[in-house]
């Protein structure tokens, strides 16, 4: 006999702890274990049997592994969080007492926990982390545009923009932006970096003030931990780049509102002696001579001139002209039609998968003022061109607005008659593409400079489509839409036709034969007496094969579905339960992807008609 | 001393009212340190050798200079002695006292204080006491009995006053304004009105005051002992002081310097770099090998934005009304999409999205406290599920059409048997009818009505004889139909009336074997067996493929109302003692020497010549309707009220090889094709559902079974739909009864 088993001593019990268990394992609060979950990227697990788990209870708990928590309870950062409520302690100990002196040497020598180890630990290599940044963009873009409030410090908001600008700088200076789009939440940003795609959110400029129903001080360690990762990060980044890292700042362009223009690149060979020596040295001690650092250095001395151009503005390039000549003959080659429909995903996935990263460089664009100046900074930056803007909108522009450089006005504003414009003026408007700033996100969409025919100022904009795609097989609303519509006018214009026909007498019979054929179009032998019937009433043989197809078609269209079904409804009958439940899901997920798909085609169709309609009648 | 003191506090009281406390303070000191002092002096003069003599005295002399006159101590304690009795004598007027003449006295020489002579006439005090009784204060009910109330200053009795009723009481109250400020004064047995002092004391003890208004809770502290000149002079060891006391320590200095050192050298910095300066530094932290240990899986992304979501999304998407209020009424965690999509005509139009903050809040949330598992997701085509059957078109013939339909005059047809050359049809509806009709044509031929219903019909498989058995009541009628060959018929008479019975069985058995009178007409059963009473309507029969015997089932009766009819030898027997559940059906094995028996619950197979129980199957049907074997034998259907149908592959195991439900309601009837791989069950959805079902030799190859097709056409009467369903021997043919009382041929 084997020795006994004993309850809750293996398996579930023991590999589960619910987290009042975890907390008390801990000797901590439920707020710092909060923080150290979230530090540390320790998620509640589902046990597959919940009541095995919680020893036979099925009280609802959320499970952790225990080997989670047993890994936390050597955290460095709990033994700061413990010596932390310890310090709490003595402070206000310290204060109530009055002993002013003994407080300030408290709080200068408060414990600091670091982060460090644990970014490490989290990601052990750094494609690890970059993977991951796309949560901790968000956030940074969010909280640099939040207002600093008594619950979040202006030290942290200034934080924040500071490293939101580092990586725009960052995209901008290696053209790593891939897709943008424009949602009603705010601007979704794509970007490869070391092959892997990251995503941001940045909300709309508008000062958004934090709700009552967020627990910031969640939010707020969340954001201590993406600072340090982002930092650390960049700091690869950058130095994979040959750029300094942090970028130094310049405090008179930031007080200008020069927003990212604040900031100068500096490559790491020319300013580390002088500007980092100490991280020099690190770096030194740190890094072996690899081929990696050799093909690094070579990319650096390729993007010397990229940088320059990016750093010093307004100095034209000889390599830009060069990129100008190749780019010149793309709005060229598009052809009128197909501008209409250029935005569409089809024409995005006929693309080549490598995208032009310098889209824009033959260009220069003036900012009007009410666009906004961070995302189209940005946007045309990233992608190589130059950009303008009015004072208004902040300081440091490269370029005036009467620069002759101008070709494209990026302006969201209705078209408004100009009386007393003088002749120099009206040349340079001539001169110049006003365009809305869809343009330019759709552009970077498609991967080419599209038509700006449609985009121009006072136009009604063709629609801003998701550059990310839908999932497969879901409602596009680009494909099929020419098919469809031509097949719609035509009947449509059959029926006028009919219409007509009914009125004249003399064609009656010839009608008679067409409907004929549309009756007939399923049965061969009843076709063939048909046609002849056609013949007869002296029916264009072309019309009469039309109608049969036509007839044909729907006719297809109504039957599969009938006729498959009932032999498939009596297989489904030697289904096992289970298949047979997973069976229906699936079909019950099909169907209901499929009636929103219907549902959407025929609301196109119908606005379709609408408008047909509406410009017949105007 | 004692006294002393005391006395000498309650005068410090006293005197605060009038003075300030300094001058009480050192006014009660001598008294309570008189003896001390001469002694005091002495210590000062001892210790203090060096010079600076401070003692105590001058500033109590000071203090002392302060009161109004610089009057000895004794003087000044007699004062208070006569004080204290004018005190007790009178505390209505304490502080009006006669001023004083101070005169040198005749005797002594010495100035002294003289007051007036007291002249007892009007305007002296003590005469303008009224009835002061003298009693003293000793407990006045000591005279609540007598008339008087004590006695005045000239030993006289001063006698109660006179008091008034209550009413008195009142309206004296009611006239005397003061009377709500007098109290009744025990000792002259009248009220007497407050003075403003014991007011004041009233006063003081309703706002919870000290009664006392001289006393000063916040007294300044005496310092007696500290401060200069009051330090201890009388040190507790003669002892010298040690060195150590002055010295400055060696070790002290030798760690101290120690510090020094360390602080000079940079070992120590005096004050810590501020922890609140300290910004984050970076460096290059994946330089070094990765750990070997797998990076935790990456927090899955969140989903891309769609179409739908852009600012100017193409028209279609848009919401319309119904769908903007259904999104608002849903919950915000049931919403399928957490915005609804809008179109702005142009970017700088596109407001703030003011959920921008929660959902982010709700993504960390996701991050931190949402479990996360990895689902395998099931990438395949629904229909890749179903199984791949063969075509119903390839494994014709079945029926696909009914093709005859036989109507029963009223009455739902229960049961129906289809003749063994499969030619004609018997079919019995619940009135006691009973049609026989040709298969092909549906002509009836002849019509034979029993009394009661009947509960089942069958034919008898042999081939020489052909007739029937009907089931009514308690009793089996064995019917000839018309139209026999000669040489059947004769085979059949022989067989049902036999000229010569055979042998009585030896124990007599309940179940009677007649033949009626007209036994040789077509028109009544010729044969009658009578089932023993109360065991109810026989519900089944079963014949044994050879035609010699056959079981039926009761509904009640003992033994599970089970009996088996042996007709060669005209005996009956019940086979079971007693059986476990009640009995459904029965069933003859086609080859074999079993017998399946249906409970409710299960499928007991026995073994008829060895007389033991070989199998029980557990299909798992809460109440077991209908069961049939295939023609092979080594299969078995089951079909339950509960919609199942299980197939068991009796080689295998008790567990069913397939179970199907696909009727919608209950199933009522089963019918394996004796020739063709095809059975049918009947339900009361009025659907028959014929099967392909194929059976291999080859014990490695599953049975296949393949749906063919969905017959309907009965319909459904007060819940019942298709009794029964019969195949026709060697055609493809299906004879269905249904509750519509019709029966048809598909």
């Amino acid at each position: 006999m084997g020795r006994l088993r004993q309850k809750g001593k293996a398996g579930a019990a023991k590999a589960y702890v619910t987290r009042s268990m975890a907390i008390k394992k801990l000797q901590c609060s439920l707020a710092d274990f909060r923080r150290l979950c979230i530090l540390k990227g320790i998620f509640p697990r589902e046990p597959r049997s919940r009541k095995r788990a919680n020893k036979g209870s099925s009280a609802p708990t959320s499970f952790y592994y225990t080997k989670d928590i047993a890994y936390l309870a050597h955290e460095p950062v709990l033994k700061k969080l413990r010596e932390h409520k310890a310090f709490a302690k003595r402070l206000s100990r310290a204060l109530g007492r009055g002993e002013w002196s003994s407080a300030k040497s408290l709080e200068d020598n408060k414990p600091v926990y670091k982060l460090d180890h644990i970014i490490k630990e989290r990601y052990p290599t750094f494609i690890d982390a970059v993977r991951d940044i796309d949560d901790a963009l968000c956030m940074i873009f969010l909280f640099a545009s939040l207002p600093s409030t008594s619950r979040v410090s202006a030290s942290l908001i200034e934080n924040c923009s500071r490293l939101a600008a580092e990586w725009q700088l960052y995209v901008m200076h290696t053209h790593s932006l891939r897709q943008a789009f424009l949602s009603i939440k705010g601007v979704y940003y794509q970007a490869e970096v070391m092959d892997q795609t990251v995503t941001w959110l940045v909300p709309y400029q508008f000062t958004q003030n934090i709700p009552t129903d967020v627990d910031v001080r969640v939010m707020l360690t969340f954001l201590e931990l993406y600072q340090t990762l982002l930092g650390f990060v960049f700091f690869k980044l950058y130095t994979d780049a040959g750029l300094v890292y942090p970028p130094p700042l310049d405090v008179k362009k930031e007080e200008a509102a020069a927003g990212v223009g604040a900031f100068s690149l500096q490559e790491a060979s020319r300013s580390q002696p002088t500007a980092a020596p100490k991280k020099s040295s690190v770096e030194v001690d740190g890094k072996k001579v690899s081929g990696k650092d050799v093909r690094q250095t070579i990319k650096t001395l390729g993007a010397s001139n990229a940088t320059e151009a990016d750093v010093e503005m307004p100095v034209v390039d000889s390599t830009e002209q060069e990129v100008d000549e190749e780019f010149v003959t793309m709005p060229s080659t598009s052809n009128p039609e197909e501008g209409s429909t250029l935005t569409t995903l089809h024409s995005l996935a006929s693309l080549p998968e490598k995208q032009a990263p310098k889209l824009f460089a033959p260009y220069t664009f003036w900012l009007s003022r009410e666009t906004s100046r961070p995302i189209f900074e940005f946007l045309v930056r990233s992608f190589g061109g130059r950009i303008g803007w009015p004072v208004s909108s902040g300081g440091g522009s490269p370029i005036d607005e009467d620069d002759e450089s101008i070709t494209h006005v990026i302006i969201d504003r209705p078209v408004v008659e100009r009386s007393g414009e003088t002749e120099e003026q009206r040349e340079r408007r001539r001169r110049r593409k006003y365009v809305q700033p869809q343009w330019v996100v759709d552009s970077i969409n498609a991967g080419k400079i599209l038509l700006e025919e449609p985009y121009l100022q006072g136009k009604t904009l063709p629609p801003h489509l998701s550059p990310f795609g839908e999932r497969a097989g879901a409602y596009d609303p680009t494909a099929g839409l020419a098919e469809d519509v031509r097949m719609e006018d035509e009947s449509e214009e059959e029926e006028e036709e009919v219409a007509d026909d009914e009125a004249e007498d003399e064609e009656q019979p010839q009608k008679v034969a067409i409907r004929v054929a549309a009756v007939a179009a399923e049965d061969p032998a009843t076709l063939r007496a048909a046609e002849l019937a056609a013949e007869k009433a002296g029916v264009d043989y072309g019309l009469f094969e039309k109608e049969v197809a036509n007839s044909q078609k729907k006719a297809k269209k109504a039957t599969p579905a009938e006729s498959a079904d009932p032999e498939a409804d009596m297989n489904k009958m030697l289904l096992s339960n289970k298949q047979r439940k997973l069976y229906e899901r699936m079909k019950y997920g099909q169907k209901k992807r499929e009636a929103e798909n219907a549902k959407l085609e025929e609301r196109r169709k119908s606005l379709h008609k609408a408008k047909k309609r509406q410009e017949k009648a105007g | 001393m004692a006294v002393l003191g005391i006395k000498g506090g309650s005068k410090k009281r006293k005197q605060v009212a009038a003075q300030d406390p300094e001058s009480s303070d050192a006014e009660a000191l001598p008294e309570g340190g008189l003896e001390m002092s001469s002694d005091e002096e002495k210590e000062d003069g001892a210790s203090d050798s060096e010079g600076d003599v401070i003692d105590e005295f001058p500033e109590i002399d000071a203090g002392s200079d302060t009161s109004e006159d610089g009057v000895s101590g004794l003087d000044e304690e007699e004062e208070e002695e006569g004080e204290e009795e004018t005190d007790a004598e009178s505390d209505d007027d304490l502080h009006i006292f006669p001023k004083s003449k101070t005169v040198i006295s005749d005797i002594t020489g010495q100035p002294k204080k003289v007051y007036p002579e007291i002249e007892p006439d009007y305007d002296s005090d003590s005469s303008t006491e009224d009835a002061p009784n003298r009693v003293g204060d000793i407990p006045l009910h000591w005279y609540d009995e007598l008339p008087h109330v004590g006695y005045d200053i000239n030993g006289k009795k001063v006698l109660k006053p006179a008091r008034g009723d209550e009413l008195d009481k009142f309206l004296q109250t009611v006239d005397d304004t003061a009377a709500w400020t007098s109290a009744f004064d025990k000792n002259v047995q009248m009220d007497k009105p407050l003075t403003a002092e014991e007011l004041d004391i009233i006063r003081r003890l309703q706002a919870n005051e000290n009664p006392d208004a001289a006393y000063d809770p916040y007294e300044p502290t005496v310092e007696w002992f500290t401060g200069k000149g009051k330090e201890e002079i009388m040190p507790l060891s003669a002892a010298p002081e040690p060195k150590r006391r002055w010295v400055p320590s060696k070790w002290e200095k030798q760690k101290v310097m120690k510090i020094v050192r360390a602080i000079r050298q940079g070992r120590i910095l005096p004050s810590k770099p501020k922890t609140a300066t300290t910004q984050l530094q970076f460096y290059a932290i994946w330089n070094e090998e990765p750990s070997a240990h797998a990076p935790p899986l990456p927090a899955p992304k969140p989903q891309l934005p769609t179409n739908a979501e852009s600012y100017n999304p193409p028209e279609e998407y848009l919401p319309t009304e119904e769908e903007r209020k259904e999104w608002e009424a849903t919950d915000k965690e049931d919403r399928e999409r957490n915005f609804l999509p809008q179109k702005y005509s142009s970017l700088r139009l596109v407001p703030a999205y003011n959920q921008f903050i929660q959902e982010r809040f709700s993504r960390q949330l996701d991050l931190y406290l949402a479990p996360r598992i990895q689902r395998a997701k099931l990438n395949v085509d629904p229909n890749s599920l179903i199984p791949k059957l063969p075509s119903p078109s390839s494994l014709r013939p079945f029926p696909q059409y009914r093709s005859l339909r036989f109507p029963h005059t009223k009455g739902r047809v229960r049961c129906l048997s289809v003749s063994p050359d499969g030619a004609w049809v018997v079919s019995a509806d619940e009135e006691g009818v009973i049609s026989l009709w040709e298969v092909i044509v549906g002509r009836e031929v002849k019509r034979w009505t029993l009394d009661g219903k009947v509960g089942a019909i069958e034919w008898c498989p042999r081939a020489d004889a052909s007739f029937f058995v009907a089931a009514t009541d308690e009793k089996l009628h064995f019917i000839i139909p018309p139209n026999l060959p000669p040489t059947v018929l004769t085979t059949t008479q022989n067989l049902l009336a036999p000229a010569t019975l055979p042998p009585a069985p030896a124990t007599p058995s309940p179940v009677k074997w007649s033949n009626p009178r007209s036994a040789t007409s077509t028109d009544g059963p010729i044969l009658t067996l009578e089932l023993p009473q109360s065991s109810g309507l026989a519900k089944d029969i079963a014949w044994h493929k050879k035609g010699d015997y056959f079981a039926t089932v009761s509904s009640g009766g003992p033994q599970g109302g089970v009996w088996i009819h042996q007709i060669s030898r005209r005996h009956s027997q019940a086979p079971f003692k007693k059986i476990k559940g009640s009995v459904q059906l029965v069933l003859f094995h086609p080859s074999k020497p079993n017998l399946f028996v249906a409970t409710q619950r299960y499928v007991r197979m026995y073994n008829l010549a060895e007389q033991k129980l070989l199998k029980t199957l557990m299909p798992g049907i809460r109440w077991i309707s209908s069961m049939d074997v295939h023609p092979s034998g080594d299969h078995l259907i089951v079909g339950g009220y509960d919609r199942k149908l299980c197939w068991f592959d009796l080689e295998l195991s008790d567990k069913p090889y397939k179970i199907m439900r696909y009727h919608s309601r209950a199933i009522r009837s089963l019918h394996f094709h004796p020739t063709y791989p095809l059975f049918a069950s009947s339900s009361d959805d009025g659907s028959i559902q014929i099967f392909h079902a194929r059976v291999y030799n080859d014990l490695m190859t599953d049975p296949l079974i393949v749906p063919l097709k969905i017959l309907r056409g009965h319909e459904i009467r007060e819940g019942l739909g298709v009794l029964q369903v019969k195949w026709v021997p060697r055609q493809p043919w299906l004879v269905s009864a249904g509750a519509d009382s019709n029966v048809a041929i598909v």
